[in-house]
């Protein structure tokens, strides 16, 4: 099997050091690549599930731009419903009769939504949902889960990390996932001061199994909240679209107040949504938040065009069936050499652990092996599946997973 | 609490390096061979350490009843930080008789440290002195952070996210070594050498890259992407590491 080099990938980085600070930065930075020396650091091209980077190796693409592709990359429904808008208007002086399809596609789609607001990235939507929440009900603090991710405002970011003060965290309390004893504990003690709940469908964070909800917790945390008077948020920015396309609190059948959506809402073209119950519209409406791009039309164009296939192609089954596939596959390749792949989170967002080592050393070499080999894996957050992944890209990453347990096992043994 | 820091990580963090140096360093190890003498010093109502001189050897010890052959008390942490300034003299307690050897052995000792920890552009330096100058820089990072995480107000607020492990770091290819075992309840021990299991590697390619990360002239990121500086394992114990050992230029010069 060919191994892959990366010197143009270097090359690129040598002359981004010199100009942008880190040369790559946030979840693109190399530094959480482990080893760093088997994954590449620039691209130039990409189409369905498949990326090159500026080398020329070809990557079957499990990250899907860490969610944003979820029909593949240059999907030509998508494609040709951007460039029709693009070339008729994006940017503009007054707002595109587009966005107003788009929520009304989204208020048919998604049960909760009685209205939807847009913007550009996940985190312009999870920071409006918390002001709506605050407007709504004139209190400060917001309940959210360890290890949960929103996005980098300084609130959203780990205490004490570079950039942020103490005063950031003041009103944000982090509690435990799945566990209603907590929620109970804060509510007791500062009840009357939470504005907000928030929280992914399912807790996916990053170096740890994800975790599913426990059977009843959602609704029972939502009654405890209503009888408090906060209001619930789910951030769907990562899930949303790949469980359910009515949101995925309807895959585990639980109806929140707002609603976060990004990532695959447009196929990659930058958007993201808050919705919300009927409730909630007028505080929506007196909250200010907006942005020089939160307008362009093109955005809502492609979204229409990417939640409507989705639809029509049964998008979430279908990734989930291929996830289940992968995965599947894949933890019988690691048996087959004497490894234990534990599997978590959603089959079609799953994250992968290799159990036989907990420093997570050997995941990190099996991940870095299979993508010098051309299937992109990192070893520390989920993957992705799109509805572009075909039986035979599967069937070649067990190969390449098949090869790469050979190198680790003669490197690490076991 | 900045004084209390400082005198907390001048006396565990930086002179503890007088343990260390005897080993690393001929002339220091000539110097204490025939050294039979503890010397305690202690802060009023805070810590204290103990460098227990034998078989030339030192130990050092920290927060002990153990009493020294001498005792040199300082009435505040502000009043120890002046001494490591030169600019204050400590209390004897006891020992009246050595200080003499104090004043004129120990001191020897003592400037040979500080030779070693001065900045290299400072000093000429040969290849042995680098790596003396990285070994003590390396170990006072590390003895630095279990004193961080009780007492810097960015470090506590770390303190919470630092799961149980052990992050070791390496210079390769013949050391330094040090490591840090987290007890997954904010506090932390520190020790040079290699770990048994660690679940967490912070490695140097050479020493040459690990001196100018100690220097701060090094572009870390760019270095981790060029493979310079290798991370292994459980990457958040190094990430939040970070953080906390860029909090020491805070108190420590
Ligand atoms: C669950 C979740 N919420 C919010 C965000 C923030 O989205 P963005 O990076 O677009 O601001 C992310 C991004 O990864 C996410 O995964």
């Amino acid at each position: 099997m060919n191994i892959y080099r990366y010197e143009e990938s270097n090359k690129w980085f040598d002359r981004a050091v010199k100009v942008i600070p880190c040369g790559v930065y946030g979840h693109f930075s190399p530094a959480p690549y482990a080893p760093v020396e088997a994954y590449p650091f620039f691209s130039n091209k990409a189409d369905a599930a498949r990326f090159w980077d500026v080398d020329g190796n070809e990557f079957i693409d499990y990250m899907c731009a860490y969610g944003p592709m979820v029909l593949g990359y240059n999907h030509p429904a998508v494609e040709a419903a951007f460039q029709e808008q693009h070339s008729l208007s994006d940017a503009n002086s007054v707002a595109s009769p587009r966005m107003v399809e788009l929520a009304e596609l989204l208020c048919d789609l998604v049960p909760v939504a009685e209205w939807a607001f847009f913007a550009r990235n996940g985190a312009d939507v999870t920071n409006l949902a918390v002001m709506v929440a605050r407007a709504a009900t004139g209190r400060d603090k917001v309940i959210a889960i360890k290890g949960g991710y929103h996005g980098t405002s300084p609130w959203m970011q780990a205490p004490g990390h570079h950039g942020t003060i103490a005063d950031d965290h003041q009103h944000v309390i982090r509690i435990p996932w799945n566990d209603l004893n907590a929620l109970d504990q804060v509510l007791a003690e500062h009840g009357s001061q939470v504005a907000a709940f928030m929280a992914s469908p399912y807790h996916h964070p990053i170096f740890e199994d994800n975790v599913l909800p426990a059977e009843g917790y959602w609704q029972a945390a939502i009654d405890k909240l209503h009888k408090n008077g906060s209001v619930v948020i789910v951030d769907d920015v990562r899930a949303g679209f790949r469980l359910h396309l009515g949101g995925s609190n309807e895959h585990y059948g639980f109806k929140p107040d707002m609603i976060a959506f990004s990532k695959a809402i447009a196929n990659g073209y930058a958007l993201s949504a808050l919705v919300g119950t009927d409730a909630l519209r007028l505080d929506a409406a007196k909250v200010f938040h907006t942005g020089s791009f939160w307008y362009c039309a093109g955005s809502f164009a492609a979204a229409i065009a990417c939640l409507t296939t989705l639809k029509a192609e049964k998008g979430p089954e279908r990734m989930r069936v291929l996830g289940e596939k992968l995965t599947s596959g894949l933890r019988d390749v690691a048996a087959g050499h004497g490894y234990t792949l534990v599997v978590s989170g959603e089959p079609a967002m799953p994250y992968l652990r290799l159990a036989d080592d907990d420093t997570l050393m050997l995941q990190q070499a099996w991940c870095g092996e299979c993508t010098r080999r051309g299937a992109f894996f990192t070893s520390h957050h989920n993957w992705f599946l799109s509805t572009a992944h075909t039986d035979g890209d599967i069937e070649k990453t067990l190969q390449i997973a098949d090869d790469a347990f050979k190198v680790i096992k003669s490197e690490f043994g076991h | 609490m900045i004084d209390q820091l400082k005198a907390r990580l001048n006396l565990k963090a930086v002179l503890r390096n007088v343990e260390l140096l005897p080993e690393i360093d001929d002339l220091s190890r000539e110097l204490i061979k025939d050294w039979e003498i503890s010397i305690r010093l202690s802060i009023w109502r805070d810590t204290n350490i103990l460098l227990n001189f034998h078989n030339g050897r030192c130990t050092f010890l920290a927060d002990t009843i153990e009493k020294g052959t001498v005792s040199l008390f300082f009435c505040s942490a502000a009043h120890l930080n002046n001494m490591m300034e030169n600019n204050a003299s400590p209390l004897p307690l006891s020992g009246f008789t050595r200080l003499g050897f104090l004043k004129t052995e120990f001191s020897k000792l003592t400037s040979r440290l500080e030779y070693f920890l001065k900045p290299p552009s400072d000093v000429v330096q040969d290849d042995r002195h680098k790596m003396i100058n990285l070994s003590l820089a390396l170990s006072t990072a590390v003895f630095a952070i279990p004193e961080l995480l009780q007492l810097d107000p960015v470090s506590r607020r770390i303190a919470p996210q630092l799961s149980a492990g052990t992050l070791q770091l390496s210079v390769l290819p013949e050391g330094p070594y040090a490591y840090v075992i987290y007890d997954g309840k904010g506090g932390a021990k520190a020790f040079t050498g290699k770990a048994a299991r660690p679940e967490a590697l912070l490695t140097f390619r050479n020493p040459e890259i690990a001196q100018l990360l100690v220097d701060g002239t090094l572009d870390s990121f760019g270095a981790v992407a060029k493979g310079d500086i290798q991370l292994r394992g459980k990457i958040p114990l190094i990430d939040h590491t970070n953080v906390i050992l860029d909090q020491i230029p805070k108190y420590l010069q």
